[in-house]
């Protein structure tokens, strides 16, 4: 604690015949403003200004800017639609329709996952409320859209690629490397009977999955997948 | 219940308790003790009350801070349908009162007019007229505020449907009375009336001035606001507790961080929670950066208004800078959503301590730049110094606070009058200037940003290295992500939270900090939901732009834009 100051002594009411005369004050104002100019144009490195967009801010790791859903070793959403971030989501912007999953482990999952960008307010709350680890954010904060209705990303835009990640990388997340998460377990991994047919069903149901060997893979063979697992 | 029958209060509740009962008002005011200590009176004798809650030398209840109304539709336990909610503070003993009034007309509730004892009251009626559809018999100008002319219905009653749409035509425009008569002496051609605004560059925001002028000087003015009203507080009335804080970040956007800290602070004094001591510095440090930042873009643009451009730079610099920080904390460089009820999102990065001193060496410099360019310069000074001026007497009775205030001489600062975190630990002084005028609230926001600095400075000495930023109850603090992952219980709690939201005691609460230009307060009620079942906020330059039609008369258009840039209007806020 302590006192209050009057700030009306620092700066006097009157001022000095100089200052009155305003050709020195003139003088002093261009030094301030031309050591500033000297100053950068001695080192451009330091100059604030970001021409954008051939050069782009580099923003921090927890930066929120587009949506991903984060995929499961066989490609498939790690997303269980338990409607936690549509909850969540303080501008109602997602959309979720759950459907029931062949495979077991899975259990559910969502056939539309909608996130309207117009209405986003990109405050992470669906991060902080997804209990699977199955939405993250990345640094794209560059989504231009022709229409409103092309602001409405679904899955096939929301689903993570590497392509993203590589160009724009990961933003806000709900854990950071070294902070001594363990993300939960990929149940993919975890063994189905063989021969229920899930992959086919999956393509009926207009799920894209990554083309495979036919037979049995990794998915179906849980043998091999616990081999090749990291 | 009357004074006479009332249960054991304690301290400032009982003092006011026998005051009143040995005063005029005696019978007809009963005290409560609840957060503040609480009268209740019936609105006729509401004026009364308050002229004796501003008069009596032991009560001398001088700032208004706020009026509102609250619909009880869905609450129990409430006597009336409708009630008025006053809150008032005094300067000299820096205590502070609640006053309800309850409406006991649920069809045609009605209050009288306190414009007459408080001059401040006059926009918080003309609110309440328009959310609420209360009478206010004797107002001066009973006219909506927030909503527009065109608009049917009362939209903060419980009742009302939230999806209707009212479409404002240009006739359906409202000239005040004044600017529709003619002038006495309409004939000479000096003598008009102007609109500025509601989009003109000087106006920050939209905001509308209705002025009728002889030659160049302002005679008379009405202001308009309401442009961007986002429904703020009916908004929340849908939205869990925490669902409320990024709605918050759009209330002051310039220092964004300090609203999401008065809301959540509310919330836990309702739950009754404490936060870590490393939590509530970094909310600290954060809030005196946004502060900086505020007050920045405050002279900054207040003198892009008057003509020097360069300092705006220069000040915004430091706002970039200051952004990058908070961005590096929490994501988002605007609209931050850092705090949550109950701590915050994330913890600081590990460089964080590093990055602030980073600042606090190179936030002065810019400083010192701008006041060498500013300060002593002829031309700032014809424009500043002894324009807009307020005196104590009027910054008072139009209930302004914050930097307002103290440039007219009164050194009322929340951090120092009710210390909360770590302020009455910090040393730092509250700078006040005696003009009143514009350059006086120059110079006060300038000497803020180094008292800022100054506590920064100490908060960084006692920041803990490592430690929680969170609660641990977890009854209102989302479990760690390791737990919700491989814990079925904390799942449990992480589901109950999200999907309910969090808990709070059936309760209402008042809590108040010092925003960055103002008095910040939050009032809210909770009907044990997991979501605000009335939230209000006091928005600290509501009552500044009030004043602004009177600081202008008897000066000129440019005065009023220099003065506009002074009161440091963030319509975001205003109209909420």
């Amino acid at each position: 604690m302590s006192g209050v100051v009057d700030v009306t002594r620092r700066a006097p009411e009157k001022l000095t015949f100089l200052q009155r005369l305003y050709i020195p004050e003139i003088l002093r104002g261009m030094a301030v403003t031309l050591r500033h100019l000297v100053r950068n144009l001695a080192d451009r490195r330091r100059l604030p200004t970001i021409e954008y967009p051939e050069e782009k801010r580099n923003y921090s790791g927890r930066f929120r800017g587009k949506h991903i859903l984060k995929v499961r070793q066989d490609g498939t959403l790690k997303c269980v639609a338990c409607y936690m971030c549509a909850q969540a989501c303080p501008a109602e912007c997602i959309t979720i329709v759950a459907g029931e999953h062949p495979k077991i482990a899975y259990e559910k999952y969502p056939v539309v996952f909608d996130i309207d960008m117009m209405r986003c307010v990109f405050c992470g709350f669906c991060v902080d409320a997804c209990p699977k680890d199955a939405i993250w954010m990345t640094r794209n904060y560059e989504m231009a859209f022709l229409s409103r209705e092309e602001a409405i990303y679904s899955i096939d835009r929301l689903r993570e690629t590497p392509e993203e990640i590589q160009i724009h990388g990961y933003g806000y997340r709900p854990y950071y490397p070294g902070d001594g998460t363990t993300p939960p377990a990929d149940a993919s991994r975890e063994p189905v009977l063989p021969g229920d047919g899930e992959r086919e069903l999956l393509r009926e149901r207009g799920v894209p999955l990554p083309d495979r060997d036919p037979g049995p893979g990794p998915l179906n063979a849980p043998s091999q997948a616990a081999k090749t697992a990291p | 219940m009357t004074v006479a029958e009332a249960p054991v209060l304690s301290g400032p509740a009982e003092k006011l308790a026998a005051r009143l009962a040995g005063s005029p008002l005696s019978g007809r005011a009963s005290v409560a003790e609840r957060d503040l200590p609480t009268v209740e009176v019936e609105p006729a004798d509401w004026p009364e009350t308050a002229r004796f809650l501003r008069d009596d030398p032991e009560c001398r209840y001088d700032l208004f801070l706020d009026l509102f109304g609250v619909d009880n539709l869905k609450r129990r336990g409430q006597r009336t349908r409708f009630e008025a909610i006053a809150h008032l503070h005094s300067l000299s003993r820096g205590e502070r009162v609640r006053v309800r009034i309850p409406l006991p007309d649920p069809e045609k509730p009605s209050i009288p007019t306190v414009t007459g004892v408080y001059p401040a009251a006059d926009w918080f009626e003309r609110e309440m007229y328009d959310m609420y559809g209360f009478d206010v018999p004797g107002h001066p100008n009973l006219h909506r505020l927030l909503c527009h002319d065109a608009f049917v219905g009362h939209a903060l009653r419980k009742d009302y449907a939230p999806g209707q749409r009212w479409f404002y035509a240009e006739e359906d425009f409202r000239m005040p009375d004044w600017a529709r008569e003619t002038d006495e002496r309409a004939g000479h051609f000096e003598t008009q009336t102007i609109s500025i605004g509601p989009s003109h560059p000087a106006t920050h925001g939209i905001i509308h001035i209705i002025a009728r002028l002889d030659g160049e000087r302002i005679v008379r003015a009405e202001t308009m606001i309401g442009y961007l009203h986002r429904c703020f507080e009916k908004m929340s009335e849908t939205h869990h507790w925490n669902g409320v804080i990024p709605y918050t970040d759009r209330l002051n956007y310039v220092s964004a961080m300090i609203n999401g800290v008065g809301y959540v602070r509310t919330v836990e004094k309702m739950l009754g929670i404490e936060i870590p001591e490393r939590g509530r510095l970094v909310r600290t440090i954060l809030s005196e950066f946004s502060r900086i930042m505020d007050h920045c873009v405050c002279i900054g643009a207040n003198l892009v208004d008057i003509g020097a451009l360069t300092n705006f730079t220069y000040l915004y610099q430091n706002r970039e800078n200051i952004y990058d920080l908070i961005e590096a904390c929490c994501g988002a460089r605007l609209t931050v959503s850092y705090v949550r009820v109950g701590g915050l999102a994330i913890d600081v990065p590990d460089d964080f301590v590093p990055r602030c001193r980073k600042l606090l060496d190179s936030i002065p410099g810019f400083l010192d730049d701008v006041e060498k360019l500013v300060t002593n310069n002829r031309i700032v000074r014809n424009r500043l110094a002894g324009t807009g001026v307020v005196s104590r007497e009027q910054a008072i009775a139009w209930g302004l606070t914050g930097p307002m205030l103290r440039a007219s001489g009164v050194p009322y600062d929340v951090r120092r009058a009710r210390p909360y975190d770590f302020y009455d630990k910090f040393d730092w002084d509250v700078p006040i200037a005696t003009t009143g005028d514009n350059f006086g609230r120059y110079l006060v926001r300038m000497e803020e940003m180094r008292q800022s600095l100054k506590i920064i400075r100490q908060a960084l000495e006692i920041f803990p290295a490592r430690g929680p930023v969170n609660s641990d109850d977890w009854h209102v603090v989302l479990p760690p992500k390791d737990a919700v992952y491989h814990d079925m219980e904390s799942l449990i709690y992480h589901f109950k939270l999200v999907m309910e939201g969090i808990r709070v005691p059936v309760g209402e609460r008042y809590e108040w900090i010092e925003g960055a230009n103002g008095e910040l307060g939050f009032h809210a009620i909770s009907i044990g939901r997991g979501g605000p079942y009335r939230l209000r906020v006091r928005p600290p330059c509501f009552p500044s732009m009030a004043a602004f039609e009177k600081i202008i008369v008897g000066g000129t258009v440019s005065d009023a834009v220099a003065t506009l840039g002074t009161l440091n209007i963030i319509a975001g806020e205003l109209d909420r």
